[in-house]
C-alpha cells in the first residue's frame, strides 16, 4: 500500500534525524540543564508574582532579593551549563568520556566570552553567560567536544608508562585536546576581537540567533512546529521527539528571555516559547486531547470507549496521552485525523491572539518539567487568568473532537450490541 | 530472574505499563523485573536485560537498537503492538515479553 510505503520512509528519516549524534547532544544536554533551570524559574515566579500585598511584604521583609538569587546562577547562566553538557554528551555519544569534554568545551566558551573593565576590577559581565549566550553555547559544545573526538581518536595523549593508576592516566587524556582546543578557540577569539563585532558573542548573536528566533517565535513557525508534530504522530511517529533539538534550541531561549524581562520588571518580549506550547498545544499531550479524554470518559455511549477515556484522563491532565494516540488509537485513524490537527492549531492560535492583541498578558515563560499538570501550569505562568483561557482551551478542543468522536462513539457501540445478541 | 526493558520517547507513558506489567507479574512463579527509560539513558539499562521493548511511537529506533544490541549474541528487539500499548494491557505484554526470552 502506497500509505505504508511514505510511512516507512518518514519512519526513517525520522529516526536519522532523532538519533542524529549532533542534534540529540544539543538536546540532550539542553534537557540535562534543566533542573538548574527549574529552580531558576520557581525562584523567578516567586520573586516576580504580581500581587501587590505579596509584593509589598517580600521587599518590606528583604525576602526579595533572597528570592531572585537562584534566577542570577541559573536562568541568567544557562549557556554556561549548556555548553558543559552538550559538549559532555556529544563526547559520550562518540564513546568518550565526556568530563574532560564538557571541561574543555568550558573553557572554550569562557575564553570566547568578553570581559569589562568597572573601577579598575576586571569583571565577567553577566550579558552573554544566559539567553543570549545559548546559541554560543551549543556551537561550542558541539565544535569543541568533536574535536576531542577526533584528537582522542588519533592518539594525540599524553601516554603514561604502565603502573601508573588509570585515573591518573584518565585526567592527563584531556591535556592535550585541552590545550590545542583552547588555543584554537583563543585565536578565535583573539579574530573576533579585531572586527567590530568585538566578540563571537555579538557576531552570533546579531546574525544567527536573533534573525533565527525572530523567525522561530512568529506566528507562522508557531502553526508550521504544530502541523510538523502532529502529522508525524499521525503516521506514528513521536513526532515532539523528531523536532525536540529545533524546539528546544528556539523556543527555550525565548522563554528565558520573558524569565529576565519578567526579574527585572520590563514587559515579556516573546508570545512563542517553550511554556506556550506546553499550557496550549500540548494541553494533555500532543494533539490537545485532554478535552478529549474529558468527553470519552463522561459522554461516549460504547463501553469499549468510556473504559479507555478512564484509563487515559488522569494521565492526560500530566500531559501523557499514549493510551489515547495508541488505543483509540489515533494514528492512522482517518477519523480522528482532522480533529488531531485542528484541535492543537486552534489551541495555540485563540491565545496568540489574545495575547498578540494584548488582551491577556504574555507567559513567564518558565520551561517546566514534562509532566507538569494542565491547570498548575497555567497559574504557574500567567495567573487566574491565563487558567481561564487554558479552561476555555479544553473546552474549545472537546468541541472539535466531539462530531468526529462521536462517529466513532456510535460505531463502536452498534458493534457491543451485535456482539451481545 | 528475568530482566526486561521497556524504551519509549521520556519513559512515561511506558512507566505507566510497567505498572500493570508488574502487577501482572506478581501472579507468575519467577521473579522479573521491569524497568522503563528513556533512549537517552539506554546504556545505563541494557547491561541486565534479557529483553528490550520499544514503545510504538519510537518504533523507528528498532534497526538502530537491534544492531547495537541484538542479533546473534544479544537479545531480543521488539516494537510492543500498538493496541496492547495504548490500552495499557500489561498482561498480554508481560506474556509476549517471557515468550520472547524463552
Amino acid at each position: 500500500m502506497a500509505i505504508s510505503g511514505f510511512q516507512q520512509k518518514l519512519q526513517s528519516v525520522a529516526g536519522k534525524i532523532s538519533s542524529n549524534k549532533y542534534l540529540k547532544a544539543v538536546s540532550d544536554g539542553l534537557m540535562s540543564a534543566l533542573p538548574a533551570l527549574i529552580i531558576g524559574a520557581f525562584s523567578t515566579l516567586l520573586s516576580g508574582m504580581q500581587f501587590e500585598a505579596y509584593q509589598n511584604f517580600i521587599t518590606n521583609t528583604g525576602l526579595k532579593e533572597l528570592l531572585e538569587l537562584p534566577a542570577q546562577y541559573t536562568t541568567d547562566m544557562v549557556a554556561v551549563y549548556a555548553v558543559f553538557f552538550i559538549a559532555f554528551r556529544l563526547a559520550g555519544a562518540f564513546d568518550k568520556d565526556g568530563a574532560p569534554a564538557g571541561l574543555i568545551a568550558l573553557m572554550s566558551f569562557f575564553v570566547l566570552t568578553p570581559t569589562a573593565v568597572m573601577e579598575d576590577t576586571s569583571v565577567l559581565p553577566f550579558q552573554f553567560l544566559g539567553a543570549q549566550g545559548l546559541f554560543v553555547a551549543i556551537i561550542v559544545g558541539l565544535i569543541s567536544a568533536r574535536l576531542y573526538v577526533f584528537i582522542v581518536n588519533k592518539g594525540i595523549t599524553i601516554k603514561m608508562p604502565d603502573g601508573v593508576p588509570p585515573t591518573v592516566a584518565k585526567t592527563f587524556t584531556g591535556l592535550v585536546p585541552g590545550i590545542l582546543i583552547v588555543v584554537l578557540f583563543t585565536i578565535v577569539s583573539f579574530l573576533f576581537r579585531m572586527t567590530a563585532f568585538e566578540s563571537m558573542h555579538q557576531f552570533v548573536y546579531s546574525f544567527i540567533q536573533t534573525p533565527m528566533q525572530n523567525l522561530g517565535g512568529g506566528f507562522w513557525s508557531l502553526i508550521a512546529m504544530t502541523l510538523v508534530i502532529h502529522i508525524l504522530w499521525l503516521l506514528g511517529i513521536h513526532g515532539m521527539l523528531v523536532i525536540l533539538p529545533i524546539y528546544l534550541s528556539i523556543w527555550m531561549p525565548l522563554g528565558v528571555e520573558n524569565l529576565d524581562a519578567m526579574a527585572a520588571g520590563q514587559e515579556l518580549p516573546n508570545i512563542v516559547n517553550t511554556a506556550f506550547a506546553q499550557l496550549f498545544m500540548l494541553l494533555g499531550g500532543s494533539g490537545a486531547t485532554l478535552g478529549l479524554a474529558i468527553i470519552m470518559t463522561f459522554m461516549a455511549k460504547s463501553k469499549r470507549y468510556r473504559m479507555l477515556g478512564k484509563i487515559a484522563l488522569p494521565g492526560s491532565i500530566f500531559g501523557i496521552n499514549e493510551p489515547l494516540i495508541f488505543g483509540l488509537p489515533i494514528v492512522l485513524n482517518p477519523y480522528l485525523a482532522i480533529p488531531f490537527v485542528l484541535a492543537p492549531l486552534t489551541a495555540v492560535i485563540i491565545p496568540y491572539f489574545l495575547m498578540a492583541s494584548g488582551m491577556i498578558t504574555k507567559l513567564a515563560g518558565a520551561h517546566l518539567p514534562l509532566g507538569t499538570p494542565a491547570f498548575f501550569n497555567a497559574i504557574l505562568q500567567g495567573g487566574f487568568v491565563i487558567l481561564i483561557v487554558q479552561i476555555l482551551m479544553i473546552v474549545v478542543t472537546a468541541l472539535v473532537y466531539y462530531p468526529f468522536f462521536r462517529v466513532i462513539d456510535k460505531q463502536a457501540l452498534a458493534e457491543e450490541k451485535a456482539a451481545e445478541q | 530472574m528475568k530482566n526486561i526493558l521497556l524504551v519509549c520517547a521520556a519513559g512515561m507513558s511506558t512507566s505507566m505499563l510497567v505498572n500493570k506489567m508488574e502487577k501482572a507479574a506478581e501472579s507468575k512463579n519467577e521473579e522479573i523485573k521491569i524497568a522503563a527509560t528513556s533512549g537517552g539513558d539506554i546504556k545505563t539499562h541494557i547491561e541486565d536485560a534479557d529483553v528490550l521493548l520499544l514503545g510504538p511511537q519510537v518504533s523507528y529506533l528498532k534497526d538502530d537498537y537491534t544492531k547495537q544490541y541484538g542479533g546473534a549474541n544479544g537479545i531480543p528487539v521488539e516494537v510492543i503492538n500498538s493496541l496492547d500499548y495504548g490500552t495499557m494491557n500489561g498482561e498480554k505484554v508481560l506474556d509476549w515479553a517471557l515468550d520472547l526470552i524463552n
